[in-house]
């Protein structure tokens, strides 16, 4: 776990946007990446990412459900009582949950149908239960907000990596459309059926932690 | 004991917040949300009975309902293949035995194909879809799977056009043998197993998919022995 800045005590007048606040955005979105750095919310990762357009909603979905979380536990965090403080959690990210899984159902019905339980599955996803109690447990609203905005992003952006390559090589399209050339069908090339059954997803993602892991130059601690 | 009262003094407060915004947000996209679910349905009956003039490919939510009460007639029938008089498909209960809806897809007055809601275990989850027959009662016009949870890319291709479109013109009866005889799947493709009359009651199954297109096989034969009361009436043969 990233080392969290402790201010419980109320900072002197801080810009919205100081260098603090630019790397707690900065820490969840690829310094620390909640999928290829703390490998967290893998069960969402694995299942919704066969296609760009599920796994870009998935993503926007946990932004937001992670930052306003985020922003209202850090608001209320001195009045939590601690014995309950994991319940409290649980209540104010289902409640955003299923105001988002209404959302959907109303507004972008067809990608709804697509990512059904797996919306409401983000009530359990290990992401956002570690940053709600090691982050905005102890951090201010608009800091809580931002870690929640920089790791929801963080996991999209790992998301959006892993279908991109799932969904070409998979199915030959990008969001539905189709890329590969049919020349090259002609000349054997056919859709990998891996790609879009879950082990895919791990060997996808197993390279894309270890690009992230050597380029940032990250070594596992012992 | 404070420490207690306000344990259980934050805990209320929470419940009593996140309870009234669900609600608030629950009832302010109900409409919207129950439309949706009745267009999705009433989509995929025009869609099964192929209409004459192709729908659009994107239509407003109303246009689909405009539509649906121009061209399909709602009727229920019981075990014995008799139309109910009065009744119609939103009036049967959950889990009411022995009553089945169809819906009869009308051009003036003309009747041009029946369709019923077909549904039954696959691979990994129940499906649900739409069987249209022609006037008939022998003839596949169309078919429609919507509701689905099978792996995608395998058993998820029964959604797809390609899969669906095999259905049309092939027979639930055989007038040879002169009785039911359901559309199954084979594995790999028809011509390759059969070339006489008898590819008339096989689709091309898919590959990789056995066991959703054993689950398809089933249902359709479920399906189609249950509403053969009623189309046995009908057929003139």
């Amino acid at each position: 776990m990233s080392a969290t800045p402790a201010s419980n005590t109320p900072a002197a007048k801080e810009a919205l946007f100081s260098r603090g606040n630019q790397k707690i955005l900065r820490d969840g979105l690829w310094d620390n990446n909640p999928i290829s750095y703390q490998v967290m919310g893998i069960c969402s990762a694995l299942a919704v990412t066969t296609a760009v357009n599920t796994s870009v909603v998935m993503s926007l979905g946990l932004v937001a459900v992670l930052g306003l979380s985020e922003a209202i536990i850090g608001s209320i965090r001195n009045y939590i009582p601690p014995r309950i403080r994991i319940i409290v959690q649980l209540a104010v990210v289902s409640a955003f949950v299923i105001t988002l899984d209404l959302i959907l159902k109303a507004y972008f019905y067809s990608v709804s149908k697509q990512l059904s339980v797996f919306v409401g599955l983000i009530i359990t996803n290990t992401l956002v239960m570690a940053r709600l109690e090691a982050f905005s447990m102890h951090n201010p609203p608009w800091k809580s907000f931002l870690d929640g905005i920089g790791n929801g992003a963080g996991y999209g952006l790992a998301l959006t990596a892993v279908a991109v390559i799932r969904e070409i090589l998979g199915s030959g399209t990008l969001l539905g459309y189709h890329v590969i050339p049919a020349s090259w069908y002609a000349h054997g090339f056919v859709n990998n059926g891996l790609m879009v059954l879950s082990p895919g997803a791990f060997f996808v993602l197993g390279l894309i932690v270890w690009t992230h892991r050597s380029i940032a130059g990250y070594v596992e601690g012992k | 004991m404070k420490g207690y009262l306000q344990t259980f003094i934050f805990a209320f407060i929470v419940c009593i917040v996140c309870s009234v915004m669900l609600s608030a947000f629950y009832e302010g996209l109900r409409p919207k949300i129950e439309i949706n679910a009745e267009v999705e349905v009433k989509r995929n009956i025009l869609k099964a009975v192929r209409l004459r003039q192709p729908l659009p490919a994107s239509l407003k939510d109303q246009q689909y309902l405009d539509i649906y009460k121009q061209k399909i007639v709602e009727e229920v029938i019981d075990v014995k293949g008799n139309v109910v008089p009065g009744k119609m498909p939103m009036d049967i209960k959950e889990g009411e035995k022995g009553l089945y809806p169809l819906y009869i897809y009308k051009e003036g007055q003309e009747i041009i194909a029946y369709a019923y809601p077909i549904s039954g275990f696959g691979l990994w989850s129940t499906l649900y879809g739409y069987l249209a027959i022609e006037p008939d009662a022998v003839t596949v016009r169309g078919i429609t799977f919507y509701k689905e949870g099978e792996t995608p890319g395998l058993g998820a291709e029964i959604e797809k056009d390609w899969f669906q479109d095999n259905f049309k013109g092939k027979k639930i009866w055989s007038s040879k043998e002169h009785k039911v005889m359901p559309i199954a799947l084979v594995k790999g493709k028809v011509k390759d197993f059969y070339q006489d009359e008898r590819a008339d009651h096989y689709v091309d199954g898919i590959t990789a998919a056995t066991l959703t297109g054993k689950g398809v096989t089933a249902l359709l034969s479920n399906m189609i022995n249950i509403y053969e009361p009623f189309f046995s009436k009908l057929r003139k043969i």
